[in-house]
C-alpha cells in the first residue's frame, strides 16, 4: 500500500522530468541538424519560469479549465503505464509487486485508450473558450488529426490485445520479456505505430494543429502567461505518455526504470531526426496517408495475427 | 550555465528567466525584418540564448519594431503592445522608430515611437547587422539585470499621457482604455 501511493506521486515526478528533458533535448537535436548551436538543454525550464513569472491574461473559467483537463488528463495516464520493472543487476526485488505501474492492477489499455483522448479534448474546450479564429481552426485540426491517428491506433491496440490475450500492460510487457519482443511477433503494427508517432506527438510532419507560421499557434492562440507554462508541461507529458506507451507495446518495456528510459531515449532520437528533416502536410493528406498506410499495414497484422491464432 | 549565476537564480529566478528566454514578436513594418531571418536561423543563431519568435503576443515578452512606422501600423502596434502580458520589453529597430530615418518629412509616419508606447532600448542603423541585434539583446540583459527595462511600468504610470499622444495623431481610439484609473492603480511588483 505505502509503495502504491509513493509510486502514484512518484510515477507522474518522473514523467513530467523526462518529459521536459526529452523536450529540450529535440530542441537541441532540431538546432544541430540545422547546424546550428542551439538553446541549452535545460532551456524548457528556463521557459516555463518565465512564463510562470508573466501576469496571465484570462478569458474566463472555461478558458482556464480547460488547460487543467488536459493536465490532468496527462498525468492520470501516466499513472496506468508501466515505466520499467524492478530488477537491478541480475536480481529481482519483490518492491512494488515487481512493477513501476502505480495502477497496474487496474483498467490497462482500454483506460488508456480514453484516458489520452482526454488531453486533446481539454484544449479544445479551453481554447474554444477563447473565441479566437486561429483556435478554432486549430482546435477543428487538432480533433480531425485525432481521428486519423485513432483509426490505425485502435487496430494496432486490438492486435496487441488478441496476440496476447490481454489487456492488461503489465501482463503484456511480463510476455514480451519471456518470449520475443512486439517488435518481432508483430512487425507491421509496430511499423504502423511508429508511423503514427509524431501524430500522436504533435511534430512534424503533422504539427498542423499548432502551427504558428499558419494559424498563429492554433489553439495555444491565446494562451499566455501560466496557462502557457502549464501547456508546456501538459506536452512534456504527453510526450513520455506516447513514447513509453510504444516502447511497452513493442520493445519488451524494461526490466528497470534505466533501462526502460534508454529505450524511451533511443525511440525519440529516430522519431526526432526523422520529423526535423520534413516540412510540415496539409490536413486532408495527413488524414489521407494515416487512414492509408498505417491503416493497412494495422489490418494487414490483425489479419495474420488472428489466422495465426 | 555560468557559474557565478546560479547565485543571481537563486535571488530572482523571474527576472533571470526573463532574460534567458525572450519569446520575440517581430512587429514587421518595414524593411528591417529582412535582417530577422538570418538572426534566427543558422547563420547567427539566435536560440543559443533562448531567443525565439513566437505567433502570436500573448506568448512574447519581446516587442521588436522593425521599421517605419505609418499612422495606420501605428495602431495595430499600440493594440499588440497592450495585448502582451508584463514584464514586457520593447526595443526600436532601426532608425526609422528612432527619429523617422529616411522618413523624416513624411506626413503619414510617426517620426518619435517612444511617444506612443514606452521603449526600452533602441538599435540604430540604417539597417541594423544581425551582430548588432545581439549587442542590442546583451545590453537588454544589461537593463534587466539592473531593473531599468521598466518600459511596460512606465507605460502604466504615465498611461493618461500616452493615450493623449495616441489619440493626438490617431483621433479617438476605438477601444477602451487599458487601465482606466491611469495614475491610481496599485503597484506593480516584479
Amino acid at each position: 500500500m505505502v509503495t502504491r501511493i509513493i509510486q502514484i506521486v512518484l510515477s507522474p515526478l518522473i514523467a513530467l522530468v523526462v518529459g521536459v528533458l526529452f523536450v529540450g533535448l529535440s530542441r537541441k537535436i532540431i538546432a544541430r541538424i540545422h547546424r546550428r548551436y542551439g538553446p541549452p538543454i535545460y532551456q524548457p525550464v528556463i521557459d516555463v519560469v518565465r512564463m510562470m513569472s508573466q501576469r496571465s491574461i484570462s478569458h474566463g473559467a472555461l478558458f482556464e479549465l480547460g488547460v487543467v483537463f488536459a493536465l490532468a488528463g496527462s498525468f492520470v495516464t501516466v499513472l496506468f503505464i508501466p515505466i520499467g520493472g524492478t530488477e537491478v543487476l541480475g536480481r529481482a526485488y519483490p518492491l512494488a509487486h515487481g512493477v513501476l505501474c502505480p495502477l497496474s492492477g487496474s483498467g490497462g489499455l482500454l483506460v488508456v485508450i480514453y484516458l489520452m483522448l482526454l488531453a486533446p479534448l481539454g484544449l479544445a474546450l479551453g481554447a474554444g473558450a477563447s473565441a479566437n479564429p486561429n483556435a478554432s481552426i486549430g482546435v477543428s485540426r487538432k480533433l480531425l488529426l485525432a481521428l486519423a491517428y485513432e483509426v490505425p491506433f485502435l487496430l494496432i491496440i486490438l492486435t496487441v490485445m488478441s496476440h496476447y490475450q490481454t489487456i492488461s500492460i503489465t501482463e503484456i510487457v511480463a510476455r514480451q520479456q519471456q518470449t520475443a519482443w512486439g517488435v518481432l511477433s508483430m512487425p507491421l503494427s509496430a511499423v504502423a505505430a511508429f508511423l503514427i508517432l509524431p501524430a500522436m506527438l504533435g511534430i512534424r510532419p503533422f504539427d498542423l494543429a499548432g502551427a504558428p507560421q499558419e494559424i498563429a499557434s492554433g489553439p495555444l492562440a491565446e494562451y499566455g502567461g501560466r496557462y502557457l507554462a502549464l501547456l508546456a508541461l501538459q506536452k512534456a507529458v504527453h510526450l513520455f505518455v506516447v513514447i513509453a506507451l510504444f516502447v511497452d507495446l513493442f520493445l519488451g518495456g524494461g526490466v528497470n526504470l534505466a533501462t526502460f528510459l534508454l529505450k524511451m531515449l533511443a525511440v525519440f532520437l529516430v522519431v526526432e531526426t526523422i520529423s526535423a528533416v520534413l516540412p510540415r502536410v496539409k490536413i486532408e493528406n495527413a488524414v489521407k496517408f494515416c487512414w492509408k498506410w498505417p491503416t493497412g499495414l494495422a489490418l494487414l497484422q490483425m489479419v495474420i495475427t488472428v489466422l495465426s491464432k | 550555465m555560468d557559474r557565478n549565476q546560479i547565485t543571481k537564480w537563486l535571488k530572482s529566478p523571474g527576472k533571470m528567466a526573463h532574460k534567458y528566454s525572450l519569446h520575440a514578436v517581430y512587429f514587421c513594418t518595414g524593411c528591417g525584418i529582412i535582417e530577422i531571418p538570418p538572426v534566427i536561423t543558422t547563420r547567427w543563431d539566435a536560440e543559443r540564448f533562448g531567443i525565439i519568435p513566437v505567433a502570436t503576443p500573448r506568448q512574447g515578452n519581446l516587442f521588436m519594431i522593425t521599421g517605419y512606422v505609418a499612422l495606420k501600423t501605428l495602431k495595430a502596434i499600440i493594440r499588440t503592445y497592450e495585448q502582451m502580458p508584463d514584464p514586457k520589453y520593447t526595443v526600436g529597430f532601426g532608425s526609422c522608430p528612432i527619429n523617422g530615418g529616411m522618413y523624416w518629412d513624411s506626413y503619414n509616419t510617426i517620426k518619435h515611437l517612444d511617444k506612443y508606447i514606452p521603449v526600452d532600448g533602441w538599435i540604430a542603423g540604417c539597417m541594423p547587422r544581425p551582430e548588432a541585434v545581439f549587442i542590442g539583446v546583451t545590453h537588454l540583459w544589461t537593463l534587466i539585470d539592473k531593473g531599468m527595462a521598466d518600459g511596460y511600468l512606465r507605460y502604466r504610470k504615465n498611461y493618461a499621457a500616452y493615450r493623449r499622444n495616441q489619440e493626438m495623431v490617431l483621433g479617438e481610439l476605438d477601444w477602451p482604455p487599458l487601465y482606466p484609473a491611469a495614475g491610481e492603480t496599485e503597484e506593480v511588483t516584479q
